[in-house]
């Protein structure tokens, strides 16, 4: 069986990659199922194991996937830390029983409550705001003050936005129910299906290029997309931002709408210790800073300096709701969106 | 009497690893048919008459949409290649099979950043032209992916053109037949088969794509999975969602064989070209540079520019590492791939029909990647769980070939088939009769013949699995990166140039296996 050589030559040169988290000499270690695919974070782990001395292994996949292979896994999970980029999928990773509850005075004193679990199943670790970016030619700033301002009859066939697949638009329809109730969510939904400049397609970066080159007067956008598209070097974005202006509306009494990245401590950690360390760190100011320089995202931990492209945006007053009602509602925004005819 | 229960036992006792091996590759299969006795589904009837009336009605006119113009660019341009003579036909014979190393994802950001409404070749055209070109709808994204997907077709349809009827071609064209005539009437309805097989896999890709329809906003199934899954908490309702597909996968396959019902090629023998002159020859260059600049060059040109000027930032290391894990995860899947195909020709040719086991493991072709990813894993998981074992299954890179096996199974395990059905059964006849064992028939008569088939199977499961993503994306275990999940990484984030050096370095893994083929197609006829 010749055919079998070159086969069995295969095997043999398989062993040697990658052991997996397993090592004989065991130095200490995290594991984190992350869905965050950043190089920033690739610094901090970094910079945490020089600090800690603690190894970082990172599987990264998308939320549904990891949460699905860290269900399928069970009490063998090797995971220890899950981090999401969207507190809807941590507070499904803990309603489905995947989280550990955590007691930490540093978490608990760096991270304002509304962005956290209430029993420590999940902590914010950066925020991002969903924005709008707007066509500076075309429209005052004090046309929109309220997310409701983009229904008016004045913006008929001039909003950008993309498909109701998108997890920060499910958030943001998911935080209305719980302020306004649904029926006023699906009107508003409605509404905005009205104004649409044309069917939902591609991502944010898009819906803000597509403002700049004039398909529409206003994009809903997330704060850091268009703090990306602001510190671009490429020529095309470069462009766009002299004619885009970022405003932040509000939900009627409430803030702009915030979403997370975050993470929680998996139920069945073989490394609980070290996965608190983990989070601790990403909380301290040093990460916090880094965030938000690297990544455009805004620091959960008061006080911490905002990367520049943020700060010309200017201040704004994000929404207190408590995040774990995205988890909540996110089923009955998905609902919603298809009431209203938003694909 | 004792006789014929020897010959049972004889023929049967080679079977039983084939058929256990078939349900092994059935398993995950299983696990989605299965699903609704034992994962409910909490938004079933939301999902029923919101979701799936709409994203079934916009899969069935996206795949129409992907179908028409795969045909049109692949069945002339295969006729002309393999019939006739013409300017740089030996290069565009080749070239167009390139686009088969462009990950369906990739091609569809490469095309909307040049011809989306802010793509490049649109803001430049409405700047100069005030015309501002759009291709971000259902229409767009079936030329999108026909673009990318026409090889298919193209590739067993030139093959067919060339060899399988040359004898009734060249009788028709002594007859006088004009080629029109010939094409309409002898060449098209003899490589049927060929054609609505390749037509096949393009409707399955198209089914199994995620990336791409999501991107343009055009709803499918698959996004109807992911909207289940991921926006309405239901993984019930996903699972029910691929049992829609598979069954659709199914009908499909089904139509496949009826159309092939009655048919079989015969000579092997390649037919001389016609050499074409003047405008004519022209014309046949012009098409196929046609779809050579537009299938190819452009997107290429595309991803290889931004590639270029990215390079220097790159991480280089990384990129390597990705490069190699990407190769060795290619050629381990295809050889399993082979080897179980191999299996499932042999107890073919022996018992003379496919069994129904057989044909439900290479459904898995069917089954989007993410679902055979949960199905594999909730199998290790309740084998880890059974069996107390210490380690765990998940996470370890067999597991991952297992999977990526699973999901290709079908690309491997169909040219063999097809490969063996044109040997004649008179030669397994003469080998039995000389005393043989069918496994000595099969060992020492058919597989060298089947060689070249062979190569060729292993190339295109090769290639399949280097594009592949979502399975990847969720089995891969710690460290281990590839060339599509690090192209995913930076997309994912909306960085499509950085993005687009990976994506090069994919469709260059893609294009060495692609160029093999076709080199030894060349040589083996």
């Amino acid at each position: 069986m010749r055919y079998m050589v070159p086969f069995m030559l295969l095997i043999a040169a398989c062993q040697s990659p990658e052991k997996g988290p397993e090592t004989r000499y065991a130095p200490r270690e995290v594991n984190v199922y992350s869905h965050r695919h950043y190089d920033v974070d690739k610094q901090l782990f970094a910079l945490f194991t020089e600090r800690t001395g603690i190894v970082v292994n990172v599987v990264q996949a998308g939320d549904d996937e990891l949460l699905a292979r860290l269900e399928a896994e069970g009490a063998k999970s090797p995971c220890d830390v899950m981090i999401t980029a969207d507190a809807g999928r941590l507070g499904l990773a803990r309603s489905r029983g995947l989280l550990q509850a955590t007691q930490s005075n540093v978490l608990a004193a760096a991270i304002p409550a509304h962005l956290r679990d209430p029993e420590g199943y999940w902590f914010g670790l950066t925020m991002r705001a969903r924005v709008v970016a707007y066509d500076k030619t075309k429209v005052k700033p004090e046309e929109i003050a309220d997310y409701a301002d983009l229904t008016k009859p004045r913006f008929k066939g001039k909003v950008l936005v993309r498909s109701a697949e998108n997890v920060y638009n499910q958030s943001l329809l998911a935080a209305m129910i719980a302020h306004e109730g649904a029926d006023a969510a699906t009107a508003w939904a409605k509404g905005i299906v009205t104004n649409m400049a044309r069917d939902p397609q591609g991502g944010d970066t898009d819906q803000l290029l597509a403002v700049a080159e004039g398909l529409g007067e206003v994009a809903i956008a997330n704060s850091y997309y268009v703090g990306k598209l602001m510190a671009s070097t490429e020529p095309e974005k470069q462009k766009a931002r002299e004619r885009l202006g970022v405003l932040f509306p509000v939900m009627s009494t409430h803030g702009t709408h915030v979403n997370v990245s975050g993470g929680g401590v998996a139920r069945y950690a073989p490394h609980p210790a070290e996965a608190m360390a983990l989070l601790e760190f990403l909380a301290g100011e040093e990460a916090q800073r880094l965030f938000s320089e690297g990544n455009k995202e805004y620091p959960v931990r008061p006080g911490v300096p905002v990367a520049s492209e943020l700060q010309a945006f200017g201040p704004f007053t994000a929404d207190t709701l408590n995040l774990e009602a995205l988890a909540r509602l996110n089923a009955e925004a998905v609902k919603v969106f298809d009431a209203a005819g938003w694909r | 009497m004792t006789g014929s229960v020897r010959t049972w036992w004889h023929r049967n006792s080679a079977l039983w690893p084939v058929a256990l091996l078939a349900l092994l590759f059935a398993l995950p299969l299983a696990v989605v048919l299965t699903a609704p006795l034992h994962t409910p589904s909490t938004q079933w009837d939301h999902i029923a008459q919101v979701f799936l009336p709409g994203h079934l009605a916009s899969t069935l006119a996206l795949l129409a949409a992907v179908l028409l113009p795969a045909l049109v660019l692949a069945v002339p341009s295969a006729w002309l290649i393999a019939r006739f003579d013409f300017p740089l036909r030996g290069f565009l014979r080749w070239a167009l099979v390139l686009p088969l190393a462009l990950p369906t994802y990739i091609s569809a950001y490469t095309y909307a950043g040049l011809l989306g409404p802010t793509g490049s070749i649109s803001v430049w055209l409405a700047t100069h032209w005030n015309i501002r070109p759009d291709i971000m709808h259902l229409p767009g994204l079936g030329w999108v992916l026909a673009f990318v997907l026409f090889p298919y077709v193209y590739l067993p349809t030139r093959v067919a053109f060339a060899t399988g009827m040359s004898h009734v071609l060249d009788a028709a064209r002594t007859l006088g037949a004009s080629p029109v005539r010939r094409f309409m009437r002898i060449a098209l309805p003899l490589a049927r088969p060929a054609i609505v097989g390749g037509a096949v896999l393009v409707a399955m890709e198209t089914l199994n794509d995620y990336g791409a329809v999501k991107y343009f906003g055009v709803r499918t199934l698959t996004t109807a999975i992911f909207r289940s899954w991921g926006g309405l908490y239901d993984p019930g309702g996903a699972l029910r969602l691929s049992l829609v597909i598979i069954g659709l996968v199914a009908l499909l396959l089904y139509m496949e064989r009826r159309s092939r019902r009655g048919l079989t090629t015969t000579a092997q023998v390649r037919g001389s070209r016609e050499r074409l002159r003047g405008g004519r020859a022209w014309m046949a260059t012009g098409w196929c540079l046609l779809v050579f600049m537009l299938g190819v060059a452009l997107p290429l040109g595309k991803i290889l520019g931004d590639a270029w000027t990215t390079l220097p930032e790159a991480d280089h290391t990384r990129l390597w590492a990705a490069a190699r894990n990407t190769l060795l995860l290619a050629v381990l899947s295809a050889s399993v791939v082979l080897l179980v195909a191999l299996g499932f020709v042999f107890r073919q040719r022996v018992t003379r029909r496919t069994g129904a086991l057989v044909r439900a493991a290479a459904l898995g072709y069917a089954m989007p990647g993410a679902v055979i990813a949960i199905g594999v894993m909730a199998l290790a998981a309740a084998l880890d769980n059974w069996s107390g074992a210490r380690f765990s299954l998940i996470g370890g890179i067999w597991l991952m070939v297992y999977a990526l096996a699973v999901r290709f199974l079908s690309v491997g395990w169909r040219p063999l088939q097809a490969g063996i059905r044109q040997q004649s059964a008179s030669l397994d006849e003469a080998a039995r009769m000389l005393g043989a064992s069918p496994w000595r028939t099969f060992t020492r008569v058919n597989l060298p013949l089947l060689r070249p088939t062979l190569l060729a199977a292993a190339t295109l499961v090769a290639i399949d699995v280097v594009k592949e993503l979502p399975l990847t994306l969720i089995l891969r275990p710690f460290r281990l990166e590839t060339l599509g999940t690090l192209t995913y990484e930076l997309a994912g984030i909306e960085q499509l140039r950085e993005a687009a050096l990976p994506a090069a370095l994919i469709v260059l893994c893609g294009l060495l296996p692609v160029l093999l083929l076709e080199w030894l197609g060349e040589r083996h006829g």
